[in-house]
């Protein structure tokens, strides 16, 4: 039992971090209808603008937070404004190629300007285990819970409760009647982009925290498991990708936990040709595009 | 007197294949102005090119607002709107996965929050089936609901030209005869009208002048009682007879 709860709460907090990346896709994908792959990356310089901070300015949690999501959302800016908007219309594959190559970009410029090496991330939080009798938890997991659960609340809010969100959902599913009603869509694909990168470095300094080190080539792995939930879940409802990420992180944990590590990577690749088989829009349903 | 809203030779294609060659159209302040036409005679194009929605390749378009006549090929579409331009798409095009008010929310996006709000009450009045369906996702409302829906959003930024595309398109007679009469309405209020249409007989009936489109070309225009009579429109659309 105490097993299954604390892979239970491992699971939790994985696949919190997973639903943030996650978002990140489906906020980009339903207003510009293309696959942002420089998202994992701009994660990645979230989280070495968090370390560099940690590092030489100030080792204070908010400030190094403040530094990744500020890193990371001025990354996506440039993104959004240098190669989606320039793109937005053309191909998809274009677009993908794209952002796939500022994704490669991004990964050999920070190793060959920082370390292509698994580097060290400063403990700006103390990494003692808290024993809670049947679970133990540390302060950077219980911190990397918040930081994903405030994310996800943050993005909720802003679609559902936002007039600019309200906006993103009516491009999202009718571009020209939202244009038509004086939507400016390419300030929301900017909003989108941005607020998609900005949360992104957020959770990733809280990764790094967790695992306390930073790798220029960690957004990879990332990355797959959040487009992996987005395919699972469709990109009709954000609420539906976070459920999907929780239930994914959980999933490898228990996987984990009771036979092994090795087919942890494995469950999300099944999961995915077993949903995409009987459900093809995903388990909440896609927009058309 | 200037017209509200000026085309002038407009020609656009999609791709090699011409949807409008040399388009020319006035619509004057305050007048329901109707564009008959059979499908894929060019009328949606007509519409889609004011709204800066498809490419022009040659031509003008013009809004003439209180203070200046603005070039509608140099804005882009939310820009146009600002101008108080509204559009009611053909076969609605609401947002689905969103419920009525949030709707009629996005209809007042550019506007003031609380004179949308306020326009919002008025709306539900003048609309009460839509004040029992709020909350309700716009996609599930019937073809009638839709639409209403549809008038109410474009309503709801007190334009100055309302763009409506098939008001009919799929709805019961009786709920067309509705429509026609809350297109009346809504024109008795102030709001200029350009209204594309196939349902011929409805559509001369209110308007104040149109003009019959064939094949991307204006083949006859005048005031809507003088072209119901025109041998050509009775032949294609009124069944030979007014």
């Amino acid at each position: 039992m105490n097993l299954f709860l604390q892979q239970l709460l491992n699971g939790v907090i994985i696949g919190s971090t997973y639903a943030v990346i996650a978002i990140g896709f489906a906020l980009v994908f339903t207003v510009l209808r293309v696959i942002n792959f420089a998202h994992p990356d701009i994660f990645m310089v979230g989280m070495f603008g968090g370390l560099l901070c940690a590092k030489y300015v100030s080792s204070n949690f908010f400030v190094v937070a403040a530094a990744s999501a500020l890193s990371a959302g001025l990354v996506g800016l440039i993104l959004e404004r240098a190669v989606l908007r320039p793109l937005r219309g053309r191909d998809a594959l274009m677009t993908l190629i794209a952002t796939l190559g500022v994704g490669i970009m991004l990964e050999n410029g920070v190793a060959a300007l920082i370390s292509s090496d698994v580097v060290a991330f400063p403990p700006v939080i103390s990494r003692q285990p808290i024993d809670l009798g049947a679970v133990s938890v540390s302060k950077p997991q219980i911190v990397n819970l918040i930081v994903s659960l405030i994310s996800l609340a943050i993005v909720s809010y802003y679609v559902r409760l936002t007039p600019y969100g309200r906006a993103t959902r009516a491009v999202a599913e009718r571009p020209d009647v939202a244009a038509a009603f004086g939507v400016n869509v390419s300030r929301v694909s900017q909003v989108a982009v941005t607020l998609a990168s900005m949360l992104a470095g957020c959770a990733a300094v809280s990764v790094g925290l967790l695992y306390g080190n930073a790798w220029a080539f960690i957004g990879l792995a990332y990355g797959i498991k959040g487009f992996i939930c987005i395919l699972i879940a469709g990109n009709r409802y954000f609420e539906g990708v976070m459920l999907v990420a929780l239930a994914l992180g959980i999933l490898e944990a228990l996987i984990t936990g009771y036979l092994s590590s090795t087919y942890r990577d494995a469950i999300a690749f099944l999961l995915l040709i077993a949903v995409l088989y009987v459900r093809p829009n995903g388990l909440f349903g896609s927009y058309s595009t | 007197m200037t017209p509200l809203l000026a085309i002038s030779d407009l020609h656009v294609a999609y791709k090699a294949v011409p949807a409008l060659s040399g388009v020319s159209i006035e619509l004057f302040e305050g007048e329901i102005l109707v564009i008959l036409g059979a499908n894929g005679a060019g009328k949606t194009t007509i519409v889609k090119s004011i709204l800066g929605l498809t490419n022009i390749q040659r031509g003008s378009v013009s809004l003439s607002t209180d203070d200046a006549s603005h070039d509608l090929r140099k804005l882009q579409t939310h820009q146009i709107h600002r101008l108080g331009v509204t559009w009611v798409p053909e076969g609605r095009q609401l947002w689905g996965a969103m419920t009525v008010l949030d709707n009629l929310k996005m209809g007042g996006f550019a506007s003031d929050p609380t004179e949308t709000r306020q326009r919002i009450e008025e709306m539900l009045d003048w609309f009460p089936r839509l004040r029992e369906r709020q909350d309700q996702l716009a996609g599930s409302l019937s073809g009638g609901e839709q639409q209403m829906v549809a008038l109410a959003r474009a309503l709801i930024a007190r334009p100055k030209l309302i763009l409506m595309d098939e008001l009919s398109l799929g709805l019961a007679p009786l709920v067309v005869a509705e429509v026609f009469q809350l297109v009346k309405k809504v024109n008795s209020l102030g709001v200029s009208v350009l209204l594309v249409e196939q349902n011929a007989r409805q559509a001369l009936r209110i308007a104040t002048r149109a003009y019959l489109l064939e094949v991307g070309h204006v083949v006859e225009s005048g005031p809507a009682a003088e072209l119901a009579n025109k041998q050509s429109v009775q032949d294609i659309f009124l069944g030979g007879h007014s």
